[in-house]
């Protein structure tokens, strides 16, 4: 049990330290308001429009597609920690195939996104069309 | 304590055993685990200190034929103080209808993750906080919380061009975890177990002897592949080059940090930094035999090992042209993630014909 007491010693260190930073830069910095220095970084161009700006979809399908496969990883983990030990009690067969089955049933669904396209980044057939941002 | 299998001796009853303070009970436990972690996180904040200001600009110099800072102190040197003063004493500008909360949160959340996460690494010479024996998946839960930290900073800070370095910076993110776990997955074959002292511990004994010299069994001479696929997986995961794409400052300025100024750009930098530490300690970990060497001390070897893979992320920087955010994707979703599934299979394979 006290080892998770020195990694939440560490939690608190790792917070500790920025803010701490965070203050010595607050007793140390000046502060210069001026006109027009609080302006979002735009190439130098007064900034225009909204930044909340409709984006590719395709940032949301690809992280559709984690969302499987992140929840397929934390299955594999406890598998590979007992393969060794598995093999030794139930035979190769029965502590590869499932397995096997399992990343074949991924691959299958990785092999099926790909063909529909999810994670290949298309170029926007009408780049005329898209949207512009109103001044 | 944990049953463990092997008794490794960490740095917090090491502190409790010398200064006493394990006769206090809890308390004196929680004292000792607090001085073990300030000094391990002071101890990779002083390796992130020497790498950003003074280590990457020489080494990035000696790619480019310069010299590089050399007026302060031996080596410019001291140019380390003179960065730190420098960047906390600047002005904070905060830009215009930023989202409060989120905007002020992400540096920290970006410097702590990366901090938090030398908390189960092995280090040598005695120098390590935690050892649980989830301790791999641990390593790489605590890694990938950055990613919410680049989000935040993206969307908080009211800036397109950190809008669009939020979002590739999660594309990249997320499409890079799964090669980069299922190939460290595939170590744990090896292994049995999660444990950071089980898997350097496995990584001991000699795998073959050439001329008198044993190689050990490092998982970099036994599975290569994995080696290189887990190398380049975690680039991308660092958001290094060739797969900056989210900082990329020829198309997005600086991408989710380009609103940030003073103590808040510093901090997501020294996180940047440390992730690269941290990177490097798992691939040292997993595949390089963690902290053991001849001669020299563990410490020593360790802190050898982690700057050997700056160095080598320093030479990619120097050495090759960035990808595009399309091209990022497609490498990660087709390539990597295809081979790393084959090198798990590949490698359950072999061990089981081998073990069976």
């Amino acid at each position: 049990m006290s080892e998770w007491i020195a990694v939440g010693a560490l939690a608190f260190v790792a917070v500790l330290i920025p803010v701490g930073m965070m203050v010595v830069s607050a007793l140390l910095r000046p502060s210069v308001p001026e006109q027009g220095k609080r302006s979002t970084y735009e190439s130098g161009e007064v900034p225009t429009g909204t930044t909340r700006i409709r984006f590719n979809i395709q940032y949301y399908m690809v992280a559709l597609l984690f969302v499987v496969f992140d929840i397929e990883t934390a299955f594999i983990f406890p598998w590979v920690v007992i393969y060794t030990d598995a093999i030794a009690e139930v035979g190769l067969l029965h502590a590869l195939g499932p397995m096997l089955v399992f990343i074949g049933v991924l691959v299958a669904a990785l092999v099926w996104a790909w063909r529909t396209g999810a994670v290949q980044w298309i170029k926007s057939e009408h780049p005329e069309k898209r949207t512009r941002i109103q001044p | 304590m944990n049953p463990a299998p092997l008794e490794a001796v960490l740095l917090p009853e090491t502190i409790s055993e010398l200064t006493g303070l394990g006769q206090f009970g809890i308390l004196g436990d929680m004292i000792a685990a607090f001085l073990a972690a300030f000094f391990v996180g002071n101890l990779m904040l002083a390796m992130t200190g020497v790498a950003g200001p003074w280590a990457k600009r020489k080494i990035t110099a000696a790619f480019t034929d310069r010299i590089a800072v050399n007026r302060v102190g031996p080596f410019g040197l001291l140019i380390i103080v003179a960065s730190a003063v420098q960047l906390l004493a600047k002005e904070l500008i905060i830009p215009e209808h930023v989202d409060r909360p989120a905007y002020d949160l992400a540096p920290v959340v970006i410097a702590s993750s990366a901090m938090l996460g030398f908390a189960v690494i092995p280090m040598g010479s005695g120098i390590q906080l935690a050892d649980p024996e989830v301790g791999l998946v641990f390593v790489f839960a605590i890694a990938s919380i950055a990613s919410v930290g680049l989000v935040m900073a993206g969307y908080a800070s009211n800036n397109k061009f950190s809008m669009l370095g939020g979002l590739r910076a999660v594309a990249q993110n997320i499409a890079y975890e799964i090669p980069l776990i299922v190939t460290g997955a595939s170590v744990v074959i090896f292994t049995g177990t999660l444990q950071m002292s089980g898997i350097v511990e496995a990584q001991q004994q000699a795998l073959f002897t050439v001329a008198g010299i044993g190689i050990p069994a490092w998982f970099a001479i036994v599975n290569p592949f994995a080696f290189v696929l887990f190398l380049a997986a975690n680039i991308a995961e660092l958001g290094r080059n060739p797969f900056d794409t989210p900082e990329a400052p020829t198309e997005i300025v600086a991408g989710y940090q380009t609103e940030y100024s003073s103590v808040y750009f510093v901090l997501i930098y020294l996180g940047e930094f440390l992730h690269i530490f941290l990177g490097a300690a798992i691939i040292t970990t997993i595949f390089l035999g963690g902290p053991t060497g001849p001669v020299l001390p563990g410490i020593v070897w360790f802190i050898i090992k982690i700057w050997a893979i700056f160095l080598f992320t320093q030479w990619l920087r120097s050495a090759l042209p960035r990808v595009r955010i399309d091209q990022m994707i497609e490498i990660g979703w087709k390539g990597m993630l295809v081979l790393s599934f084959a090198n798990l299979v590949l490698t359950a394979v072999i061990v089981g014909v081998f073990v069976a």
